[in-house]
């Protein structure tokens, strides 16, 4: 069992998406009873990988290595470290409460949920890979279905944020020649979020090219690389950026992120949270994977770039979330600037602040995934997504706003949550370096308390209007058991995060010693790269 | 020049081949003829059933080994030519099967049809032998002799008269040009055969000559500039006929093109790789622009045939054994994706009528099977893993890097996403827009089994290419010992 864990990991949803091709039309019960076995069985082989990780070892685990080209070097390698391991298992929480979540999705739910899953497993893929060609086949592969589950099951944004587009669908974009769909349309997000994802992707396709071609060693391996990869000057620094700006556009970073929250508004429920939750950190990972595991030298000269558009993320993502009325809006920009919060951890190159960004990003896969899921609820039963004219919704749903006050204290780091470990982390790791992105992130910690407690406020307390007086709480069991899932997750690691600690620990310590110790290519590295 | 015509048992082994397809041809046609009682599908199924007999013997081919050349050169059966054959009959098997449902709906010579597909085989078989420029000239135009014909087969429609002539004029200027290219060559080298012009010394007349012999054969593959007859020719012809010239002969060409560069010029090689590099940036970039504006589905994949066209070239512009290893697995992907896409179309207009991008909305309603598949190719054709195109786009990438051919392949990356933005158009109107009119679709047998074929090669390519690799890689090891990783052209281009 053990060897095999991340082949059955990886295999269940896509074995699942492959059975459900064959299952009929007509058996909607037992398409999504194929869906929730195979990635219950996903979520049971990912708990064991996370808890059955060796610390005292560290290092990747649960290695499988078959060759698949030698002409070309490439060989199906697959392994976890303290990294990549917690993202595993965040995936497959998100991907079995996804299948509950749209439990309720008539049209079309076979190729629903074959779509889903095959977003999930292609997701849990890069988070496994130790070959770079594996880690792009994955990560370009996962970004297909999204226009899929988008432009199908997705939702017109019908104007609600009156900044981008008050006349709604007619009003074309400004390339109105490649986008004519009309900007608030679901088919024009998913085409600027595929279009946008598969731009990023061929940028670090080329550094990925380069680093193949540039190393000598006519291998895709990231541990070869890794070991015996030197790359300096010039050629480092373009690599380096390619890699960076390529996978942090699905981050997403700051100039990078106007995708996201078109896309997240445009989603269903359960897009939205595999979106948010798993799919954006596959821009963090991956520069952690290539970027930190690789060119170690050269991110230490160039990270700092990290830590400057960081602060612009936090602050614009927090800023257009307070003034959006649009639910799916507002979590879609407090994602983005909680991004911000991931890259400084990770820019500030301090194993307390590296750490909390991987937890970070672990916590805020149950956060965001909680809110959206709620967020989708309420759109199913009220058919709008627009702040003002909700109100009161709490006489009818008891529940699902208790959940929803749980799921705001997780977004804004409450202790007891497993953000709250994080934040901290991320904010006393990082002060050392950078004082004033922490200013910043605590200034957007604060942010973070005002747009969503406006949100709950407006959606939940108040008068109830008398129009969704009939709207209906979460009732079933397979309704609540998502939330509760998550909320369990998060509440649990929030307590007893020992365990979690040491095993992102167990990874962070090695890279960073290799990072830190090498002797600076530059003179200068900038600690203070801004005051 | 004076043949041995003394031709002995192992001389005949090496055209059983191209002999098993002639008597089978000629059998078809006596039957056609003959007896007033077999129906155009059995006529169908029997010219698979040769075309698959052939396809046999030049796998016994392969796994053994039997290689060699005859008429001094003029005809040559090594791997390379082998494995060419084995994707023009691939083609033409699938291509055959999925006529079946179209020619009922001609109204005159439906058992001719599928003599003349066979007849145009028969000359690409033989192009991919072509050893030296003779029988280059004499090949090309005996292959498309037969397309001349079917291009314009049905007779009453007018696009198909107009694709028809269009491509006549065309066609015939090109031989002209080759001709001209030929004799050219030969005025200033004193030889017709690949291996021997390899060792004479450039010249302007060579060089003009050689110019107008790839003009004729950009012509074949549809490069820009020379594909000025692709988007009317595919919208007109018969949609089986489309689909057809859509593969076969560009693979023709493409063997001609690889035999021609890497064996007579390769001392010339950073000339022509600059030739390459603008052919392959240009077709590409082209190709895929106009695309966008396409609203006939057959017009879109001519133009996307273009810019996959283009991406073939980064192997030429690479001009090292890896380049060619990776544009005759890119070919492969090609095959599947291309005429997948094209029994789609076949087997949806078959039933509305029409080509029109607009009227695949909501495909996906009408018949899942179909839009699925469709999905699959052309998702394939834009380079998305898990499917072939994919690893096809990444192999011609590597070599392409390997060769520092850096501004190529900023191009080609680039060029990924164009394509993929039309693609997506066309995945869009099968899923997200709903159907105007939501009668289910249904589709004939054979159909579904050139289809089944497609995605089968599409998924395995895709998810386990190895084999087909390693065919491609022993089917090009002549060209081991072709000038290494250090062109200078790409230093001078790429910077």
């Amino acid at each position: 069992m053990s060897e095999y864990a991340l082949l059955i990991i990886l295999f269940a949803p896509f074995l699942g998406a492959v059975a459900l091709i064959f299952v009929p039309r007509r058996e909607a019960l037992l398409t999504r009873l194929v869906a929730a076995t195979s990635s219950g069985i996903c979520l049971l082989a990912s708990l064991y990988i996370f808890f059955a990780y060796d610390i005292e070892r560290g290092g990747f685990q649960f290695v499988q290595r078959f060759p698949w080209s030698e002409e070309l070097g490439i060989a199906f390698y697959l392994g976890v470290d303290g990294i990549g391991g917690p993202l595993v298992l965040a995936s497959a929480i998100l991907l079995f409460a996804g299948v509950f979540v749209s439990w309720h999705i008539q049209d079309r739910t076979k190729e629903f949920y074959i779509f889903l899953l095959i977003l999930a497993a292609a997701t849990i893929g890069v988070f496994m890979s130790l070959d770079l060609f594996f880690l792009y086949f994955f990560y370009e592969m996962s970004v297909l279905p999204m226009y899929l589950l988008l432009g199908i099951w997705g939702s017109h944004t019908k104007g609600y944020l009156s900044m981008t587009d008050p006349e709604g669908r007619r009003l074309r974009d400004s390339v109105g020649f490649i986008f004519n769909f009309g900007s608030n349309s679901k088919e024009y997000a998913a085409m600027k979020l595929t279009l946008f994802l598969s731009a990023g992707a061929v940028v670090a396709l080329m550094g990925i090219l380069l680093i193949y071609h540039f190393s000598g060693l006519h291998t895709f391996d990231i541990l070869v690389l890794r070991e015996q990869a030197h790359f300096s000057g010039t050629l480092a620094t373009i690599i380096w950026l390619l890699i960076f700006f390529g996978f942090a556009s699905i981050a997403p970073i700051w100039p990078l992120h106007s995708w996201s929250p078109v896309g997240h508004a445009a989603a269903p429920a359960a897009t939205s949270m595999l979106h948010a939750g798993v799919l954006m950190k596959l821009g963090h990972f991956s520069i952690i994977r290539v970027g930190y595991e690789i060119l170690p030298e050269t991110t230490r000269d160039l990270i700092p770039i990290a830590a400057i558009l960081c602060v612009f993320s936090i602050i614009y993502g927090g800023l257009v979330s307070y003034f959006a009325k649009d639910t799916k809006y507002v979590i879609g920009y407090s994602s983005s600037s909680h991004m911000g919060y991931i890259f400084l951890g990770m820019a500030a190159l301090d194993y307390i602040s590296l750490t909390g960004a991987v937890i970070y990003m672990f916590a805020h896969a149950l956060a965001t995934g909680m809110l959206f899921a709620m967020a989708g609820w309420v759109y199913d039963q009220t058919h709008t997504r627009d702040i003002p004219s909700l109100g009161g919704l709490v006489e009818r749903m008891p529940f699902l706003a208790g959940a929803f006050i749980v799921a705001c204290m997780a977004s804004i780091g409450m202790p007891g949550t497993v953000n709250f470990i994080a934040e901290v982390m991320i904010i006393v790791g990082s002060w050392q370096k950078y004082p004033f992105q922490v200013i910043v992130a605590v200034l957007g910690i604060v942010l973070t308390m005002a747009y969503l407690f406006r949100m709950m406020r407006g959606l939940f307390y108040g008068r109830l209007v008398p129009e969704y007086a009939h709207v209906q709480d979460t009732h079933a069991f397979v309704d609540r058991m998502p939330l509760l899932l998550m909320i369990f997750c998060s509440i649990s690691l929030g307590i007893f995060p020992g365990h979690f600690y040491e095993v992102v620990r167990s990874t962070v310590v090695p890279m960073l010693d290799r990072i830190n110790q090498v002797a600076p290519l530059l003179t200068q590295t900038s600690t203070s790269f801004l005051p | 020049m004076t043949f041995d015509l003394a031709l002995t048992g192992s001389d005949l082994l090496l055209l059983l081949p191209e002999i098993l397809l002639t008597l089978w041809l000629c059998l078809m046609v006596c039957l056609d003829f003959s007896m007033r009682k077999i129906t155009h599908q059995n006529l169908a199924y029997l010219g698979i059933g040769g075309v698959l007999a052939t396809l046999v013997v030049l796998i016994w081919f392969d796994l053994t080994g039997i290689t060699g050349t005859l008429f001094k050169n003029m005809f040559v059966l090594d791997r390379l030519a082998i494995f060419f054959k084995i994707f023009i009959l691939l083609a033409t098997a699938l291509v055959m099967c999925s006529s079946i449902d179209s020619v009922r709906t001609f109204r005159f010579f439906k058992g001719e049809y599928y003599f003349l597909v066979l007849m145009s085989t028969l000359g690409m078989m033989f192009m991919a032998s072509a050893g030296d420029l003779l029988s280059v000239f004499v090949t090309v135009e005996f292959s498309t002799f037969g397309f001349y014909v079917l291009v314009a087969y049905l007779r009453d429609d007018l696009r198909s008269s107009e694709a028809g002539l269009k491509f006549f004029i065309l066609g015939v200027f090109a031989a002209g040009l080759l001709a001209y290219g030929i004799s050219l060559v030969y005025g200033e080298t004193g030889t017709l055969i690949f291996s021997d012009i390899a060792g004479t010394s450039g010249s302007y007349g060579m060089t003009i000559g050689f110019l107008l012999i790839f003009a004729a054969l950009g012509f074949k593959i549809g490069a820009v500039p020379f594909h000025s007859w692709i988007p009317d020719t595919y919208q007109g012809a018969p949609t089986p006929v489309t689909a057809f010239l859509s593969i076969a002969p560009k693979g023709a060409a493409i063997a001609i093109l690889i035999r021609m560069f890497y064996v007579a010029l390769a001392s010339f090689k950073p000339m022509w790789v600059l030739l390459f590099i603008a052919g392959s940036i240009l077709s590409m970039t082209y190709g895929n622009i106009v695309a966008i504006a396409q609203k006939n589905i057959k017009r879109l994949l001519a133009y996307s045939g273009i810019a996959q066209i283009g991406n073939v070239l980064i192997g030429l512009a690479a001009g090292t054994k890896q380049g060619s290893d990776a544009i005759l697995f890119y070919l492969l992907t090609y095959l599947f994706a291309n005429l997948g896409a094209f029994a789609v179309v076949i087997g949806v207009s078959h039933i509305i009528k029409s080509d029109e991008i607009e009227d695949y909305s909501g495909l996906n309603r009408r018949s899942p099977f179909l839009a699925a598949s469709m999905l699959l190719f052309l998702l394939s054709l834009a380079g998305v893993p898990p499917l072939a195109g994919f690893i096809g786009k990444l192999y011609l990438f590597v070599a392409a890097i390997d060769q520092e051919l850096y501004t190529l392949l900023i191009f080609g990356l680039i060029n990924i996403i164009i394509s993929m933005y039309y693609y997506l158009i066309v995945v869009k109107k099968m899923y997200i827009n709903e159907p105007l009119d939501p009668s289910p679709l249904t589709v004939s047998i054979p159909l579904k089994t050139v289809v089944y074929v497609g995605i089968a090669g599409t998924l395995l390519l895709g998810i386990y290419p190895k084999p087909f690799i390693d065919w491609a890689v022993s089917a090009t090891l002549m060209f081991s010992n072709i000038a290494g990783p250090t062109a200078a052209a790409g230093s001078i281009f790429g910077g």
